[in-house]
């Protein structure tokens, strides 16, 4: 027999161990129990994100962005649907086969044989659509859907393009669209409360954006909100069900205030010669016509070109992309001479029977410099009235010799030189209209007599764009009384920016417009023959920019042998008189002559406008 | 009526707690395994099978009396040992591991068999000797555990051989090994661990181990059974996504849900409630193991009751630990609830031996 007393001890240690061991294990176990309560209880929403996460994914859907109208509810940019074949890979397992038999009906070329065997693996291991073939015609259409049935896995689906119908007349003002970079796409998707991921095309080519004029300006309205469709997957990717659809919302239509025949005029008006026209609603400001010239295709521009088109157009001499007319810097040479007129009245340093002798020239008294009229032998005795009729620059030279270069400059602003006077114009340029702060900050200068002199004549530094010479027409037409410009009509926003000059008054006004419409209906007028060109009065004033200063006639016809020497032709006109409905301002470079070469492109675009 | 249950109680060996507890974790086993198959019904019927066999093999296994696991257990020893080194020579590969042995109806993963074995023979090996053991039996029972453990590391099965090494090393602390040996071999352990750690760990085992301490490194790869089977306990919540509910499972987020990180399933779709009824219940087995320890008729039985309910205890042990992340992963089982044959059979022949052992009384305790 075994010592009771050994056993009992025995039995004790083993008692002491065992428990040892389930202590041991016991604590073990409540710390799992706790790391269990810590994720299923505290951090339950992570976990809870992550798993739905895990099983869903979603897509965008990208929205269509809005069609882009004339005046008279005409489209102008268009989302033309083209059709694509596009194929399901969950069912297919040789693609090669699948070509091959597809070329029997529709033909593929080595490069989209290349692209479909590139897509099919990824495609076909996430169960996502395969697109064959883009852009089918209505052949290869009826080709295919009539054997369709050997074809289960696949369809003719829709993805649109962005097509200008006019575009070559609206490639500046209207623009053009292009790829979104990823830095823009997550600025778009956040203002959303999208995040980038994985999307369902409404275009051909991806997700696209404004990239010039009212298709950049007007982007936000235009393109719409992404909409959003969520899949169950599994853990490969693989779409299981659809659970959610929120659909797009497309973008808003714009109905600009552009006119499409108005356009059309202006544009084969100039008829590839550089320059631009601008022409607007004067009681609202709204602009109708638009046009840079030369100017290129939008629609190749935006669905792609080849790089040796890309480069013809952008090494292109003329500068085909140029905006000329919101960005071209033009003097405005003597169709500032109303402005200067008023000016003159409004500071009673002349009135309408005030007359100077110009003999030609003027003599500016400080160093005797000579500054001359484009009339050799001069006007003679001659009134505000006459010198805006026969365009005297002498008369503009003693007038403007009188200001102070800051009064001359606040007046001036006021007509829209040197600020931007375009709600929604792309990019525009605001023009020059110098101070003695900006000459010494430039050229390191001080401001002579003779610059201001200079700029009475719209002359030296001063320039503008064509677009500010058209509000600067306009604000003439309506007495000062004008809205900054839109490409949109918007008839809520009708109140007028009004900045009356307090101190011209009604007959001052009255008289300018006389004054205007002598320049073409007055036998002595520059632009006498417009006259036979339409069937209305029209008040203008013509231009002409030296671009190289010359002594004499002789001198000049020895420049104008390079073109790119010759005068720029400027006009600015308005009608029909007394009540004008419509402003224009014409710029041809290198077109020498204000009143014959710029002046009909004026009364043309006039013309398609009041006539109709 | 009344003497139909005494001569059944007096001729049959049965333990209702027990019995009653294992049945319903095997039914619980196979409502998750459903779910965790993905409604594969084959699979469901398959483990039905193994369970009702496993509940038929225990109640046979615990009617010998335990003098006859005692006398044979060397005999068991030699034949699991034997089938060992078979399986090094005939066994059938999987995925670079072998593991089975196959036996045309039935593949046998023959390190299970020994992981019962080896316990019950130390148990008896010991049953004669004085205690606390001396340092000769230390020394031999040592060798024979470290070559067993070692014959099933290289097969390779980690898992396993761990839990072999801790039954053999649980049933020579239960037998009174000094804490001073314990100590040193402790010490010897932590300085050896660089040495581990470069000869015999594989490398595939070593990158477990480094994504255990960080699973955020890589989530898409090593990281991946950690984070997904994270997400499917948090996701549970208190009260669980619903049966066959469970996204992570359902959508193949989760690896092995048959298998390993059936846990992971089931705290998926019952939340924090389910896991703790399960706990609870495996909680009761084991304090019936303690109870049934305590009150065992000798030396043999107590060791063995013990060295086979620190193994029940060690194998949820680490599967749980395994899929809340704690430890890296090892391949381990759910007992009783996770897909498996010899795995799932293993424990029903050592809860049979369990109850044989409290159940043979003798009318004079040793």
């Amino acid at each position: 027999m075994i010592n009771l007393n050994q056993r009992l001890s025995e039995k004790k240690n083993f008692f002491n161990r065992l428990l040892f061991v389930y202590i041991f294990f016991g604590i073990l176990f409540l710390y799992l129990i706790y790391k269990t309560f810590t994720l299923q209880v505290s951090s339950y929403s992570d976990y809870e994100l992550a798993s739905l996460e895990n099983k869903t994914r979603e897509f965008l859907i990208q929205p269509r962005r809005g069609i882009i109208y004339d005046r008279n509810g005409e489209i102008i940019v268009n989302n033309i649907p083209s059709y694509n074949l596009i194929a399901n890979p969950a069912g297919l397992d040789d693609i090669d086969s699948l070509i091959l038999d597809i070329q029997k009906i529709i033909e593929l070329s080595d490069s989209e044989i290349k692209t479909i065997n590139d897509n099919f693996p990824s495609k076909k291991r996430l169960n996502r659509e395969l697109i064959l073939k883009k852009d089918l015609t209505p052949k290869e259409i009826a080709q295919f859907e009539v054997r369709s049935y050997k074809f289960p896995e696949l369809q003719i689906a829709v993805r649109y393009s962005r097509v200008n119908l006019f575009p070559y007349i609206f490639s500046h003002s209207i623009g053009y669209i292009g790829n979104l970079s990823e830095e823009e796409l997550e600025e778009i998707l956040i203002s959303q409360n999208q995040r980038p991921k994985e999307s369902i095309f409404s275009y051909s080519n991806g997700f696209i954006t404004g990239k010039t004029g009212i298709e950049n300006v007007y982007d936000k309205k235009l393109r719409g909100k992404f909409g959003k469709k969520t899949y169950e997957v599994n853990a490969s990717g693989r779409i299981l069900k659809e659970i959610e659809t929120i659909p797009p919302i497309n973008g808003e239509d714009i109905f600009t205030s552009l006119d499409i025949k108005s356009q059309n005029v202006a544009f084969n008006q100039l008829d590839s010669r550089r320059g631009a026209v601008v022409a607007v609603k004067i009681d609202d400001g709204a602009i109708v016509t638009y046009v840079s010239s030369p100017s290129f295709s939008v629609n190749k521009i935006a669905n792609g070109l080849s790089k040796k088109e890309f480069n013809d157009l952008i090494l292109n001499e003329d500068k085909l992309f140029f905006d000329r007319a919101a960005q071209g810097r033009y003097s405005p040479a003597s169709t500032i001479k109303p402005a200067i007129g008023l000016y003159g009245l409004k500071k009673k340093l002349i009135d309408w029977n005030f007359t100077i002798k110009d003999p030609g020239f003027f003599v500016l008294p400080e160093d005797g410099r000579i500054y001359r009229g484009w009339k050799k032998g001069g006007h003679g005795e001659i009134n505000l009235q006459d010198a805006i009729i026969e365009s005297s620059n002498t008369f503009f030279f003693s007038l403007a010799y009188q200001t102070e270069i800051e009064d001359l400059r606040e007046h001036l602003s006021y007509f829209g030189f040197g600020k931007n006077i375009c709600k929604d114009c792309f990019m525009p340029d605001i023009g020059l209209l110098p101070s003695p702060e900006w000459k010494m900050n430039t050229h390191n200068f001080g401001w002579y007599k003779g610059d201001t002199v200079n700029m009475g004549v719209g002359q030296g530094y001063i320039n503008a764009t064509p677009l500010q010479l058209a509000y600067y027409s306009a604000f003439l037409a309506t007495k000062g009384r004008l809205n900054n410009f839109s490409f949109v009509q918007d008839s809520k926003d009708h109140k007028k920016d009004t900045f009356i000059s307090e101190n011209i008054n009604l007959n001052d006004w009255a008289k300018i417009h006389e004054s205007m419409v002598g320049v073409i209906e007055n036998p002595r007028g520059t632009a006498g023959r417009l006259r036979p060109l339409k069937d209305y009065i029209v008040a203008a004033k013509s231009g002409t920019v030296e671009l190289v200063s010359t002594e004499t006639k002789e001198d000049y016809q020895i420049i104008r042998e390079i073109e790119g020497q010759r005068d720029h032709a400027i006009i600015i006109a308005f009608g029909p008189m007394p009540n004008p409905e419509y402003a224009v301002s014409v710029v041809i470079e290198n077109g020498e002559s204000g009143g014959s070469v710029a002046g009909p492109v004026a009364i043309a675009v006039l013309n398609s406008l009041i006539k109709e | 009526m009344n003497k139909l249950k005494l001569i059944i109680r007096n001729k049959i060996y049965f333990d209702q707690y027990l019995f009653i507890s294992i049945t319903l974790l095997s039914i619980m086993g196979l409502v998750f395994l459903y779910s965790a198959s993905q409604g594969n019904i084959e699979t469901t019927i398959k483990q039905s099978v193994f369970v009702i066999f496993g509940l038929v093999l225990m109640f046979l296994v615990s009617q010998p009396d335990p003098d006859f696991f005692k006398n044979n257990s060397l005999f068991f020893l030699i034949c699991s040992m034997i089938l060992i080194f078979l399986t090094l020579i005939f066994g059938k590969e999987v995925n670079g591991a072998k593991r089975w042995l196959d036996l045309g109806f039935f593949t046998l993963q023959t390190s299970e068999i020994i992981k019962i074995t080896l316990p019950v023979f130390l148990a008896a090996y010991l049953y004669d000797k004085s205690l606390p053991i001396n340092l000769l039996n230390t020394f031999v029972a040592l060798t024979l555990i470290f070559t067993i453990v070692n014959l099933v590391r290289i097969q390779p099965d980690l898992g396993t051989s761990i839990v072999i090494l801790i039954a053999g090393l649980y049933i020579l602390f239960l037998a009174g090994l000094s804490w001073r040996f314990i100590g040193v071999s402790f010490g010897l352990f932590v300085l050896s661990l660089p040495l581990i750690w470069n000869n015999f760990l594989e490398p595939f085992q070593r990158q477990r181990i480094l994504t255990l301490l960080d699973p955020t490194s890589d989530p898409y790869g090593s990281g991946w059974n950690i984070t997904q089977s994270k997400i499917a306990i948090g996701s549970g919540g208190i009260q669980g996504k619903g049966y066959q509910m469970g996204s992570q499972a359902h959508l193949d987020f989760l690896p092995e849900t048959e298998t390993d990180f059936i846990f992971s399933v089931i705290a998926e779709e019952f939340g924090f409630i389910g896991v703790c009824i399960l706990l609870a219940i495996f909680f009761f087995i084991l304090l019936r193991c303690l109870y049934l320890a305590l009150n065992a008729r000798d030396r043999f039985c107590r060791l063995t009751i013990g060295g086979l309910s620190l193994l029940f205890l060690s194998t949820i042990f680490i599967n749980l630990s395994m899929v809340i992340g704690i430890i890296p992963v090892v391949g381990m089982p759910l007992p009783f609830i996770s897909k498996g044959g010899s795995s799932l059979l293993s424990f029903y022949i050592s809860f049979g031996i369990i109850i044989s052992m409290a159940t043979h009384k003798k009318l004079i305790q040793r």
